[in-house]
């Protein structure tokens, strides 16, 4: 795949809820082998971004595109090549992990063999000991690992990621982060909608910040200092710009 | 995929410590009321059978007497209930258990159970099916409640949406999923009924064909209330809203409808006392109907045809007994005019069962509930068949005796006699049950309904999948 291929991209996007307007007039492109971490306070628009890529918001105006395709027009398409992880990754508690990958892959039309689901989630860096056990034992991080292997078994072209590193201790967050990373590495194009900055410098290569639905401001990640990025963030979260 | 979500929706449903509580006490609750019905259904059946060979004997050893006296002895005749019943006893509580045949006259049933009752009887009876029309839906509706609002809450329908899974293959798979879950906890109760019902009856063809009819329709009854509680979980955001919604719906469907629906079928066909009914058939008797004049007239009548008939001048002429030649007459048109009263009393009753569809409106049970008792051969329609074909046979035994006197007599004179080799050639009373043909040309309606409410409950969820966001 082209390392320049615009996998994700909103152009003009505007979303209203009712009488309150989310996105306006958002313009946001992530290339093949990107990850673009999204930064924001609550209520900034970034998770409304995220869920209008994943088609659940329909736009008010402008677009957005997967791998040029709307999930509004094509819904089934956009989906089999995004894999999405929240902020908690939802799985059914009383299945095994390797049963919830199981299950989801079913559900996405991929055919896995048992050992490939064990070698998927052994990628994701889960212990074998814990695939068999049910996901109600499960930390939050080793449910995001079952969700990464989700992700790994649809050799998805786009992830989305919601507060993904949002309850991990340091160590899980830096070994998602690695995780993420080397996904990208691979071609996938990743937004990531983060409170994180730590997380965002570590990972991105573009960082964007959001503010009343609007990207305000955007930085090669690997060039903007992290004091300059962390001041940027805070005036925009207190008004000061 | 869809066999996916199905194996997820059954396992989700096995390894729910919750449900195997629920299917214990199903099983428990189904079994003891259906282990009881047995019981009560055989103890009934012995006694009938031991109340009718006691009479039979009685009737058959009654010695040297006029015919006509000896009918005057009656007959007593049973119905016999099918095994069906002892799923559901239907209106056996209220339609009696015997029948007493007797020159004249056309009795009712009598010797109802629910007369015997005490206070508690007057509650309700329990029985397995009202296990199964009533409580079972609670069953259903704790299953499906949160079919939708659960995956909300929890997150894992976003998980599901972000994969492209079709609302419709997604209710779909867990609708199926959810019925199967069901029949899961339903089936060690089936099984223990299956089981009682062959060690304790010798099933017909006709009874096995009734059972499949009768679990064919449970099973439209089921998917009613799950298609219902899968559609109200989809609307509502929250899992104890549509909770609560779904146990409105079953109130309104099991207890309430059937009330209001009573009370409706009371004041649109209003039923006459049962003084009045009987000083009805009196007042025709004496007065006659239509143009046919009075009692006495009528008689007269006869008199000059019989008289032309024969030859004769004088009754006392008349080479066979006039008494017995007159009272055939008379029951004659006794009979006529019982039927016609009987015929509109059963019609009265059958139009106040369609008023009550009225209230099918409110729910399903009610034509379930009707249905039920049809297919066990325990409604208003098979006691109508018993009570004609005993009416046949009072015929056939009144008419015996009447030849013998007519035959045995001359003129005025009433010398004739029986025998107890007369009274022993008298056919017992045999019943044949009514196909399962008949009870479902009279379940027709209420299958009807069924279906429409099934129909209904279908196009629901799928109207509903088409609004299911994440």
């Amino acid at each position: 795949m082209s390392p320049n291929k615009i996998l994700l991209e909103a152009k003009q996007l505007v979303v209203n809820y009712k009488n309150h307007r989310a996105i306006d007039g958002l313009d946001l492109s992530v290339p093949a082998g990107c990850v673009y971490a999204l930064l924001g306070g609550n209520g900034a628009g970034k998770t409304s971004t995220i869920n209008t890529f994943l088609g659940f918001n329909r736009p008010t105006g402008g677009n957005v595109f997967i791998d040029g395709e709307s999930p509004d027009q094509n819904p089934a398409v956009v989906r089999a090549k995004l894999a999405y992880l929240p902020e908690n990754v939802a799985l059914y508690e009383y299945m095994s992990g390797l049963e919830n990958l199981s299950f989801f892959c079913k559900l996405a039309n991929i055919r896995i063999s048992r050992q490939h689901a064990h070698d998927l989630l052994v990628n994701t860096g889960l212990q074998s000991d814990a695939h068999d056990r049910r996901v109600s034992t499960y930390s939050k991080g080793m449910r995001q690992k079952v969700g990464l292997a989700i992700a790994s078994a649809k050799q998805a072209k786009v992830m989305l990621l919601d507060e993904p590193t949002s309850g991990l201790d340091p160590s899980a967050a830096n070994d998602f982060a690695q995780r993420i990373r080397a996904a990208a590495d691979l071609g996938m194009a990743v937004l990531m909608a983060t409170h994180d900055l730590f997380n965002a410098k570590q990972v991105a290569d573009r960082i964007g910040i959001m503010k009343a639905g609007r990207l305000v401001e955007e930085f090669d990640a690997h060039t903007v200092a992290h004091d300059e990025l962390e001041h940027k963030y805070l005036a925009h979260a207190r008004g000061l710009l | 995929m869809i066999i996916a979500i199905i194996h997820k929706e059954l396992l989700a449903v096995l390894r729910d410590g919750r449900l195997l509580v629920l299917a214990f006490s199903v099983f428990a609750v189904l079994s003891g009321f259906f282990l009881a019905s047995v019981a009560e259904h055989q103890q009934v059946q012995q006694e009938k059978q031991a109340v009718g060979a006691t009479a039979k004997e009685q009737w058959d050893t009654q010695g040297v007497k006029n015919p006509h006296a000896a009918a005057h002895f009656g007959i007593y005749v049973f119905k016999p209930d099918s095994p069906l019943a002892s799923v559901d006893p239907g209106l056996r509580q209220y339609t009696g258990q015997t029948l007493w045949l007797e020159p004249h006259k056309r009795n009712g049933v009598r010797f109802s159970p629910a007369a015997d009752q005490g206070l508690a009887g007057r509650f309700g009876q329990a029985s397995a099916g009202f296990v199964l029309v009533a409580l079972l839906p609670l069953l259903v509706i704790a299953l499906a409640f949160n079919a939708v609002t659960q995956e909300r809450e929890q997150g894992t329908l976003r998980m599901l949406h972000s994969l492209g899974v079709s609302a419709t293959k997604l209710l779909l798979g867990k609708f199926v999923g959810l019925l199967l879950a069901f029949m899961v906890v339903l089936l060690p109760a089936t099984a223990v009924a299956i089981i009682i019902l062959y060690q304790n009856f010798d099933l017909a063809g006709d009874d096995i064909l009734r059972l499949l009819a009768l679990s064919g329709t449970f099973f439209m009854y089921y998917a009613v209330f799950a298609a219902l509680a899968m559609s109200t979980s989809i609307h509502f955001k929250s899992s104890r809203l549509a909770l609560f919604t779904l146990l409105a719906f079953w109130s309104g469907s099991v207890l309430i409808a059937p009330r209001l629906g009573a009370a409706a079928a009371e004041m649109m066909v209003p039923i006459p006392s049962a003084t009045a009914f009987w000083a009805g058939i009196k007042k025709d008797i004496q007065q006659g109907l239509d143009n046919d004049g009075d009692h006495q007239a009528r008689e007269a009548l006869f008199k000059v045809q019989v008289l032309k008939q024969y030859g004769v001048t004088r009754v006392e002429d008349l080479p066979v007994g006039y008494a017995a030649l007159n009272r055939n007459f008379n029951d004659g048109y006794s009979e006529r005019v019982h039927a016609l009263h009987f015929d509109r009393l059963r019609d009265a009753f059958e139009r106040q069962g369609r008023f009550i569809h009225i209230a099918s409106l409110l729910g399903p049970s009610i034509a379930m509930r009707s249905v039920s008792m049809t297919l066990s051969g325990m409604d208003l329609a098979h006691q109508r068949h018993f009570e004609d074909a005993a009416e046949n046979y009072r015929h056939y035994f009144i008419g015996l005796t009447d030849d013998w006197d007519r035959e045995r007599s001359h003129g005025t004179k009433r010398g004739a006699l029986g025998h107890d080799s007369d009274w022993g050639s008298v056919k017992a009373f045999t019943y044949a049950s009514p196909s399962v043909g008949f009870a479902l040309h009279h379940a027709l309606a209420d299958l009807l309904v069924l279906l429409a409410w099934l129909v209904a409950a279908l196009m629901w969820l799928l109207f509903s999948a088409k609004r299911l966001k994440p």
